[in-house]
Parts: structure tokens; sequence; C-alpha cells
């Protein structure tokens, strides 16, 4: 005879069973199954009967000089995003977040709108406006600037730049969003108080809005480096698979092209490792350091 | 359903709480209402025949624009003449498609037909994803096929073709070029006449020539004209030499020097320029003439011929066409079969051929007065004879890669032609080096 206590947990174990069941199989399974084929030679040519062949996937990985160059490239398309992503949503949505400014909420709809739209539809017209001969960002710039056309799309550094600007537009409003959460939770009689004491509002923003934001912006920071470390879309759209010349890759699209255009499919997620380790010791590090769960009230 | 299951849990909790005993009953409702909805998906998914009682067959193309709505039609006509069983159909990119299925079929799934280019061969022979056809027919099967319709490699069928499909042509607005340029000379001549700056602005309004020449695909031409190649016998790759170089040049100068092309040029650029009638003359492959309304205002001809060297500007031919899951499961091998016969039918071969301007691979419809008749198929079965068969070794896919990057960066003027050429045969190398690793 179960006890009560017994039947109580078989009972969750049925409810929790199949949700167990599925976050197993969609994300426990293919991680760990990536580790293994990390150690393998699985290739077009052992696709089928792939064996384990120690740590040569890792070793062929990090001898690799495009690993670091990408690598390097990496860190600068997450940081510069990040700076951007964070200085323009915060600002808008402090802007947004003023009572004199009217018809705010046709603003946050409209700011919202790059984030709505689906990547793929707005990096593909990104890449159409970035074309030198036709493209608007070069009739913009070479009939009201009378600069010279840009090659955007087939110089490696504006190419880059030009990746970089796509995804500072698609990714600034996620920021936006969270920030203006943030400031409705900041009590109101603070900045009063400041008031009375005579704070401006520059001295208001660095310490009143800002410390206040922080436990709402720290996780969204650090999904926003998550996303952006592996943001695939933007990158391989609108440089169209790296061009020129591989010249535009991160990680994460690199990873794509060794599995699915070459079929290494070891080497693949051996490198897929190495991101996972990248990206798990930044998340612990800079939540840990930043106290980001910590209460603030 | 949810609802009931979590209102009868509750319950079932209440009823613990309130006599401590266990209620038999609607526990064991519960599992075996779960163990049998499990069963039942098992079941369901497991079967070769779908709940409506017909055999499902799906496949996945890669076909595009009037081609796909010409397909779908087809397709529908053996839905509705067979009862007993559906042709389901999807579509994806070709690099997507070959991918995914690569992916699916050596996980046990993946669709019952894959159609694509006779280049996918390589891979999925090499991944053992596709069945030999002689396991799919009988012998007597392949008799009405050209030598192009069905693709062998390693002594086994593994594609049978509905058309040969995927070799550039020239394609021509026949109002801005009368007759199409019989040599490379001829074709930097009408392109000078052609590229024009109508308004005085700086900017050309019209080029003479476009195509996507970011695409090592669509260097081939350039490159046989010169005479050069790929790869050899063996599959190793043959771009370091003073052929690549001179192609690689000529193409520089199509740009640079006779400025008769776009400053960049991929492909939705050069299609939109000439659908635009903004560029007289575009490469491109039978893919894309319905779209130019050939055979009403743009024409086909063969590429033209290089008086240089005397050699032809020999763009890749490849048949398209339909290879075999390996997990097909046996009971559904005769629909599989009766689904692609009758997709490369004559009938359909014949249908393609006088509404698409397709090159039929079944040898009665392609001695037929309606395909010997037609102009552009004439022109595009001269640009097969002026064409090279596509490799279908796997090794192609590191060659293709490795002449991307270099052919790229010599069009933005990073590189010279001597200094790309080295690259591409030393990335090829590499790469395939890499892809056993």
């Amino acid at each position: 005879m179960l006890s009560d206590k017994n039947k109580i947990r078989i009972f969750l174990g049925v409810l929790l069973g199949p949700a167990l069941l599925v976050i197993l199989s969609v994300i426990a399974f293919p991680l760990l199954f990536n580790f293994v084929l990390s150690f393998s030679n699985a290739n077009i040519y052992h696709i089928r009967d792939w064996r384990l062949i120690g740590y040569d996937q890792y070793v062929s990985v990090f001898r690799q000089q495009l690993f670091w160059s990408i690598l390097l490239k990496t860190v600068i398309w997450t940081l510069v995003n990040m700076v951007f992503h964070v200085s323009i949503g915060v600002f808008l949505a402090v802007v947004l977040h003023q009572k004199f400014i009217r018809g705010r909420a046709i603003w946050r709809v409209a700011l919202i709108l790059p984030w709505a739209l689906p990547q793929y539809i707005c990096a593909l017209t990104w890449r159409g406006m970035f074309n030198y001969e036709f493209g608007a960002i070069n009739l913009l710039i070479t009939k009201y600037l009378h600069l010279p056309p840009v090659q955007w799309l087939t110089s490696p550094f504006e190419a880059f730049l030009a990746v970089i600007i796509t995804n500072i537009w698609l990714g600034f409003p996620f920021m936006m969003v969270i920030a203006l959460g943030g400031l409705q939770s900041i009590p109101e009689d603070l900045y009063e108080a400041a008031d009375v004491d005579g704070a401006s509002k520059w001295f208001q923003f660095w310490n009143i809005t800002a410390p206040l934001l922080r436990p709402v912006m720290i996780p969204a920071i650090t999904l926003g480096v998550i996303w952006t470390f592996n943001n695939i879309n933007v990158v391989w759209l609108v440089s169209n698979m790296g061009e020129p010349a591989d010249s535009t890759h991160i990680l994460v699209s690199y990873v794509y092209k060794a599995a699915f255009n070459m079929y290494r499919f070891g080497w693949a997620a051996a490198l897929s490792v190495v991101i996972f380790g990248i990206l798990f010791t930044f998340s612990q590090v800079f939540l840990n350091k930043t106290r980001a769960t910590e209460s603030v009230y | 359903m949810i609802q009931r299951f979590f209102c009868k849990g509750k319950r079932w909790l209440s009823g613990i709480k309130r006599s401590g005993n266990w209620p038999l009953f609607p526990q064991s409702s519960l599992v075996a209402r779960f163990v049998l909805g499990i069963a039942t998906f098992l079941l369901v998914a497991g079967c070769d025949r779908a709940p409506d009682g017909r055999t499902h067959v799906l496949i996945w193309h890669q076909k595009i624009g009037g081609e796909r709505d010409l397909f779908n039609e087809q397709v529908a006509r053996f839905n509705s003449a067979h009862p007993d069983c559906v042709v389901d159909t999807l579509y994806k990119e070709n690099e997507e498609l070959r991918n995914l299925f690569v992916i699916g079929a050596v996980a046990g799934q993946g669709p019952d037909i894959i159609y694509g280019p006779a280049d996918n061969v390589g891979v999925l022979v090499t991944t053992q994803t596709v069945l030999p056809l002689e396991r799919v027919f009988p012998e007597e099967f392949f008799s009405r096929f050209t030598s192009q319709g069905i693709v062998s490699w390693k002594g086994a069928r593994w594609l049978v073709a509905d058309q040969i499909g995927n070799h550039l042509t020239l394609v021509y607005n026949s109002e801005l070029v009368p007759k199409p340029p019989a040599t490379l000379d001829e074709l930097i001549s009408i392109g000078q006449r052609l590229t024009k700056d109508s308004n005085g602005d700086g900017k050309m309004d019209q080029y003479g020539l476009t195509w996507n020449y970011r695409e090592p695909f669509f260097f081939i031409p350039f490159l046989t004209a010169f005479g050069g190649w790929i790869m050899d016998a063996d599959g190793h790759p043959t771009l370091d030499n003073e052929q690549t170089v001179r192609a690689i040049q000529f193409v520089l100068d199509l740009r640079d020097k006779y400025k008769i092309i776009p400053k960049e040029g991929d492909y939705e650029i050069a299609d939109m320029l000439f659908k635009e009638k903004r560029t007289a003359m575009i490469i491109n492959g039978p893919w894309s003439w319905a779209g130019y309304h050939v055979p009403n205002g743009s024409m086909v001809a063969p590429l033209p011929i290089n008086s240089a060297t005397g050699l032809w500007a020999e763009p890749m031919i490849s048949a398209k066409g339909y290879s075999v899951n390996s997990n097909l499961p046996t009971p559904k091998l005769a629909s599989v079969r009766s689904v692609i016969a009758f997709l490369t039918s004559a009938e359909v071969q014949t249908e393609m051929a006088t509404k698409l301007s397709t090159t039929p691979v079944d040898r009665a419809v392609l001695d037929s007065p309606a395909v010997r008749s037609n102009p552009t198929l004439i022109a595009s079965m001269q640009q097969i004879e002026h064409g090279r068969a596509m490799p279908i070794v796997p090794q192609m896919r590191a060659i293709w890669e490795g002449m991307r990057g270099p052919y790229q960066l010599v069009m933005n003027g990073a590189i010279t032609a001597k200094e790309a050429a080295k690259r591409m045969q030393k990335e090829a190398e590499k790469n395939i080096a890499d892809s056993n690793l």
C-alpha cells in the first residue's frame, strides 16, 4: 500500500513526465550527442560508421588560424552590437517614459517594429539596401552627403559593418522594451524626493534610474550577449553566407558552414562545444560579478 | 481533453486526502489513457498508410516559379487518378534540400523521394541515403531515357531525370539584341553598344550584360572558354594554371575595362536588372526562362565561342530528377515506382518541354516534332552539346567552397587574378583534406 506522499509523487511524476521527456529529448539528448560527436570522425565519408577518435577535432579547431580571427570578430560583433542595443534601447525607453511625449503608444509600436518583423525579411531587405549601385544606402550617401559610394557587400570591413548595422537596427527594440518595463517599476517617490533635494536629471538618471534598472537589464544583457553571439540569421543572410571570402563569419555561422556545406560534423560539433564553453563561462562569470540575481529593494 | 485530465487528477488527489485509499479507477484510467495515447501515436507514425487509408508519398523538391506551378498541376492529376495513393510535395531551396535530406535520411527519416540536380548524387550516395534505382525499377524502365537522363555512379543508377535543366545559357532581350553574339568579342562589342548612361548623371541606366558573378558556378563557362577545368579525372583540383588566370582576368575586364557589367552582380540584382529591361543580356539557366517570358520578348542562345582559343564557353550540364530515400519501407515501393514513372513519363516531359522549354530526356519526346521545332529548345540543346557534364563526386563541394572566396576577393580588387588562381587551388585542396577529418 502506497502512502499519500508517494501517491502525490507519482501523480506529479505523471504530470511532469511529458515535459521532462520533451526537455530530455530536445535539449539534453542533442547536447550530449553533440558532445559525443565532437570526439568523433563524423564527416561525409563516415556519417554512418563514425567512431570516436579522441581530441583530434578540438586540436584541429584550435590550430586553425581562421578560428582565432573569427573568434576575435565574434567578440567584436557581440560587444559592438550590445553597446548599441543597450544604449539606444535605454535611451529610447527613457525618452518614451517621459510624460511630455505625445502619442507614446504609437512611438512604442513604431520602435518595436524592427523586432516584430521576421528577421529573414529584414535581413534580405537590408542586403538589397546595401547594394553598391542600386541600394538605398549608397543612393543616400551619394545624393545627400556627396560622398563616394561604399562597397558594402564586397569589401571585408564594409561587409562586416553592414551586418553590424543591420543587427543593431534589429536588436535595440528588445532592450527598449525591457528597459521600459523596468522604468515603470521604479517608484515615482524617488524622483520626487530627488527633485525636492534639487538633484539634476542627469544625477537622477545615474543615481536612481541606472541602479534600479540594473536587475532588469543584466539578465537581458546576458541573454542579448548569448543571442547576438549565436545570431546566425543576420550574418548568413546579409552577407550571403559569410561573403566576401568568409570575412564576415562569426563562430556560429562558421559552424553551420562546416557542418552543412562541408559535412564536417565532428569538427563542427567540436567548435560548437567550444562556443558553448565560451558562453557558459561568460554567463556564469557575468551573472556572479554583477550579482544580477540579487534584489536591490 | 487536457482540462479533463487535470480535473480528474485533482479529484483523484482530493480523494487521497479524503479517504487515504488508493483510488484505483482514476489511476488506471489515467495511465491507460497515457499508454494508449503513446501507443496510438507510435502506431500511426510507424504506419505506411495514413489514417485515410491511402499511401502517402512525400517528395521534397527545389522546383521554382512556373516549373513548380506545373509540377503541382501534374501531382494533382496523379492524385486524382490514383485513389489509393496521395503525393505530398514540399519545396526546399537546393542547399537546404540536400542537407536536410541527408540528415533526415541518416536518422531513418526524410521524404520518400528527393528531386534535385545530379550533382547532389555524389553526396547522397556517399552518405548512403538513396537507393540504387535497380532496386526500384525493372531494367526495361531505363531504356526510354537518353544517357544523360539516368545518372549513374559507382556502377549503379541513382537518379532518373525529367529534364536536363542545370545548364547556363545566354538569354537576350530580342528588342535590344536582334542577333545574339557568336563570339566573346561580339559579346563585348554588343555589350559596349548597349551599356548606356541615358540621363548623363554618371551612372549607367542600362548594361550590356549581367549575371551572378559572385558564384563560381557562373564562372565555369569563362573557365572552359580559356581551356580550364576544375578537376582532373581523380577529383584533384586543377585551378592554379594560366587558363584560370586568363578566365578571371577576362571577367574582370568585362567589368573594369569594357565596363559592360554592373559593379556588383549577385543573382537577385542580375535577375532584377534583366526583368526590368535594364540589361540587354543575362547568363542564366532554364529555371529562369519562364520569368523572362522566353520566347516572347527574350530569347535563348548558346554562350559564345572564344575566338582567341577556338573554345566554346561551356557551362556545366546536369540532369535534374528523382532519387529514392534508402529508408523507403518496402510496402511503399510500388507507390513510389508509379509516382516516379508518372513524373518522368513522356506525357509529363512533353508538357514540360512545351510549356517550360525544358530539355526532355525521354528519347521519343526528344525526337518529337514539338521539341525539334521549338526555337528555345533548339538553342538549349545546342548549349547542351557545347557543355561539360557536371562532376558528381563529393569533392565538388570542397572545390566550390575553395573557389568562392578567392573569386570574390579578386572581384573586389583585393588580389590579382594570378593570386586568386593560386588561392583557389590551395583552398580547394585544403577543403578536400579537411573533409576527411
